[in-house]
């Protein structure tokens, strides 16, 4: 490691980065399970300081794995989650690569792990890198201890003939050494030397070159030492067993630290991936329907393996649909042709391996009742997926057969509940309509008969008459409407079209159009200049107010209503106050359920509805409605609004008009 | 003028059956059409004074038939509709229609809905610049506002909101319309530009602001300048 002044090649996730108030905090990401924890650390460090924060991977040629790169993408997509701008990176040395990319977004910290140095020279090497940064940068390191060793390095397609000549001059250098030590303590100086060489060959580039080195090494000392070519040299052949002994245990404790080093690696890779399993648990348990099951699984194992994903389910009758619906999914075979557990009398799919057939990789989605249907992975290139990630992919189809599961159940529970809850309302609106349809309607068919007589009523009673006709049906009309428009809300089909709107417009409107079918009214408005826009459906909330204010009116009509309202941090509160007889503590919160009246209201021709709309709508604004004793006697409706979203540009200001001939 | 003609077209059997006898007591010619093909047809061959469309007719859209009717006919139309139907209400104003009445109404509101849309097609001829109604006196060649001989001072957007209602008086004017005259392109979509002018222009004219008598607010739909 360690070649400064070579150029880093980049390649970013982000072609630039957005402008940010604040620099952000750097955070150096590698490939291990570990490496998670600085995730989190780097999301509270940002959160802390009230900064962006970037996540970098750096990654040097021959130094990862195509396994750890993978990894590396899963922790990259973690940050993402977590609210990290990331960046894949692509230098020389992992400092190279940080100064490139802390320079280019000008960051003002730099967060590494702190491994466990493997040496003496990996102290320093680490030392060196950080202190590189820390001037190049000009800001501050945090290190984060890690306690694991980092992950040694891997030789990919090195030159063969490079790395024979390395050993060819190392083993030299070894035999220049020996000999000088030869001529100064005998014998006993050569075994070191030349085992410090193998030992140094067997870990540098493995068994494959140590085994033929020490080989070498004791053919040559038996051909050049043994026969006496250099008169001065006994020839001894217990030395060579000596050096041969030697060299055979400097190779098996090479072997050794080999077989820990692959075993901590592997031990590494299943951290990895049970964390793995687990975060993409965590996204598929925040699902509710099949296809965010499908779009997190897709996601996730695009991060994995750079490789498209579909879940291929039942769909309607006998057809099976792809999830997510876009892009298009490579065709695949019937997933009822691939799967025979698929047929009508399957019992449970076998756990099988991954199918590999159409340039696709298939796995069955099996869940605990049966399949839930098969996921289908597509490499770039058609690739197949390596043997080594059969595991891993199995795991994660696993995972997403048991959400696609629970997200069924869950629709199962829900319809279910659903279906209860109507057949209820159904009751319960039949028989409150059917009575209060009734009356209205009989008054109005007695009325038109009589009328129609044949013998001639009295102009009085026939204008009587007349009036009632036009009453009646006006309290169906209105009886009809607020059945429709609470069917509606409650049904979600009513879509909230809030408008930042001025309170005073909407309580103007509702006054008057109270006041055009009762006459004036003593209603008290109490709105301040000073109140802000508020978001709210003006149709709807004028509903509300006439709802609020015609019960008021109802229950006390000598006595004046009053409607306040003022602004609270980050709500708007209203308050529709009379001197009625008030409602009893045990009602406050039943009144605003469907076709509830109170006892003593049972005959006031009241429908017990205009509550319960009041409810629903103040529900869909995201608001809350309750009702108080008013201290002093007579009720207290309380309607609470969120002032959410960013209110709008204000307008611009202007000056008064200069009228031509009015006085200044 | 003598009795005005009035075009009705409604496919609601019964509805006709209340239209056309209120209608003709008044002093009203009356014609009728179930459907908007037919609808069409009498509007050409006859060309009523004005027209009551119902938006919901079996055979073609409401706002086709307001479209059609408005390529060559600039006579006053009054959209009749069912409760809800905001949406459609409002594209039909912004369509040309003049002014909208929600099923079910009453024969008042009918003929005052009537009465303002022929003398509003009256008024259009005479071009008269001066509006008086109640207390608030508008003279649109001056520029001048008062309320009972007093001049209220606007800003030069209040007034042109203001001129633009008038230049409706007694008919809705959808915001789209006003935000349009008042504000041109840029205030397309700023419903609130107009909440906040309204509120204003209502603090400076009205007696009472939560008791509207000018400026009334057709929910979800605009404003009306009430010149009864």
């Amino acid at each position: 490691m360690g070649h400064h002044g070579t150029n880093p090649a980049k390649e970013s996730a982000l072609s630039d980065p957005p402008p940010v108030s604040a620099d952000p905090i750097l955070v150096a990401l590698g490939s291990e399970a570990r490496t998670l924890r600085m995730v989190h650390t780097g999301f509270r460090m940002a959160r802390e300081q009230g900064r962006p924060w970037v996540a970098v991977h750096v990654e040097v040629p021959d130094w990862e794995t195509a396994m750890e790169k993978d990894q590396a993408r899963v922790w990259l997509q973690e940050a993402r989650d977590l609210g990290a701008e990331t960046a894949w990176v692509r230098a020389s040395t992992v400092s190279d690569g940080l100064i490139a990319e802390g320079t280019r977004r000008k960051v003002a910290q730099v967060v590494m792990g702190k491994y466990r140095p493997a040496g003496p020279w990996d102290r320093l090497e680490h030392t060196r890198a950080q202190e590189a940064i820390r001037r190049t940068l000009g800001v501050r390191i945090v290190a984060i201890p890690l306690d694991t060793a980092r992950a040694g390095s891997v030789q990919g397609g090195a030159d063969l003939l490079g790395i024979v000549l390395a050993i060819g001059a190392l083993l030299g250098v070894c035999t220049i050494f020996a000999m000088a030590l030869y001529t100064v303590v005998g014998f006993p100086g050569v075994p070191p030397v030349f085992a410090l060489g193998v030992g140094f060959i067997a870990h540098r580039w493995g068994r494959a070159f140590s085994v033929p080195a020490s080989f070498a090494v004791v053919l040559a000392f038996a051909s050049w030492f043994i026969p006496g070519r250099f008169p001065y040299l006994p020839g001894d052949w217990t030395n060579g067993l000596y050096l041969a002994g030697a060299l055979i245990l400097v190779q098996m404790v090479v072997l050794l630290v080999d077989s820990l080093h692959r075993e901590t690696r592997s031990l590494r890779r299943r951290e990895a991936e049970t964390l793995l399993v687990m975060l993409l648990g965590r996204a598929l348990g925040r699902c509710s329907t099949a296809r965010e099951v499908a779009e997190v699984l897709a996601e996730r194992l695009h991060g994995l393996f750079q490789a498209e994903a579909w879940m291929l389910v039942p769909g309607e009758g006998d057809t099976w649909r792809q999830l997510p619906e876009a892009p298009e999914a490579p065709p695949s075979p019937r997933p009822s042709e691939l799967l025979p557990q698929f047929s009508d009398n399957a019992t449970r799919p076998e756990p099988f391996e991954p199918l590999f057939m159409n340039a696709c990789t298939y796995v069955a989605l099996a869940g605990q009742g049966g399949a839930e249907g098969l996921l289908q992975l597509s490499l770039d290139g058609g690739r197949p997926l390596l043997q080594e990630s059969w595991g891993l992919f199995q795991s994660l189809a696993v995972q997403g057969a048991l959400a696609l599961e629970r997200v069924r159940y869950l629709e199962a529970a829900q319809q279910a509940r659903l279906d209860t809850e109507s057949e209820r309302m159904r009751n319960t609106l039949l028989g409150a309509v059917s009575h209060d349809l009734r009356t209205p309607l009989a008054a109005i068919q007695g009325a038109a008969s009589s009328l129609l007589l044949p013998e001639p009523l009295p102009e009085e009673t026939r204008t009587d008459l007349l009036a009632m006709i036009r009453d009646e049906s006006e309290r169906l009309a209105r009886l009809l409407s607020d059945l429709l428009d609470l069917t509606r809300l409650q049904s979600g089909t009513i879509r909230i079209q809030k408008e930042w709107q001025l309170l005073d417009e909407v309580v103007g409107a509702a006054v008057l159009r109270m006041e055009a079918r009762k006459g004036p009214l003593p209603i008290r408005v109490d709105l301040p200049e000073s109140l802000p826009l508020v978001p709210l459906d003006g149709a709807l909330m004028e509903q509300v107010l006439i709802n609020l204010l015609s019960n008021a009116h109802r229950h006390a009509p000598d006595s004046p209503v009053e409607l306040r309202a003022w602004e609270e941090p980050g709500t708007i509160q209203m308050e529709i106050a009379d001197r009625g007889p008030g409602i009893p503590a045990e009602f406050h919160q039943r009144v605003f359920d469907k076709f509830f009246r109170m006892p003593k209201d049972l005959k006031d021709g009241g429908v017990g509805l205009g509550l319960a709309i009041c409810g629903a709508i103040v529900k869909i604004h995201g608001g809350a409605i309750w009702v108080e004793d008013r201290p002093g006697g007579g009720a207290r409706f309380r309607v609470s609004l969120p002032l959410d979203g960013l209110p709008p540009s204000p307008c611009e200001t202007e000056t008064l008009l200069p009228t031509l001939d009015a006085p200044p | 003028m003598s009795q005005p003609l009035i075009l009705i077209i409604e496919d609601e059997a019964s509805l006709r059956r209340f239209l056309v006898p209120t209608l003709a007591n008044n002093d009203y010619q009356v014609l009728t059409a179930a459907n908007g093909t037919d609808g069409l047809a009498m509007a050409r061959t006859h060309n009523p004074d004005i027209i009551l469309l119902d938006l919901g007719l079996p055979d073609l859209e409401g706002g086709k038939v307001l479209q059609s009717l408005r390529q060559w006919s600039r006579k006053p139309i009054i959209i009749i509709s069912a409760r809800n139907q905001e949406k459609d209400k409002v594209q039909a104003l912004d369509l040309g229609a003049d002014d909208y009445l929600t099923k079910p109404f009453g024969a008042e509101e009918l003929l005052a809905r009537i009465r303002v849309a022929l003398r509003h097609a009256t008024q259009a001829v005479l071009d008269t610049p001066v509006l008086q109604c109640g207390a608030l006196r508008l003279d649109l060649e001056r520029r001048e506002v008062t309320m009972d001989g007093v001049p209220v001072r606007l800003t030069p957007l209040e007034y042109r909101l203001l001129e633009a209602l008038a230049q409706r008086a007694g008919k809705v004017a959808t915001h789209a319309q006003l935000l349009n005259e008042v504000w041109g392109p840029v205030g397309a979509g700023q419903t609130h530009y107009l909440r906040i002018y309204m509120g204003t222009l209502r603090r400076k004219i009205e007696p009472d602001a939560t008791r509207p008598r000018y400026l009334l607010t057709e929910p979800s739909i605009g404003y009306r300048l009430n010149v009864d």
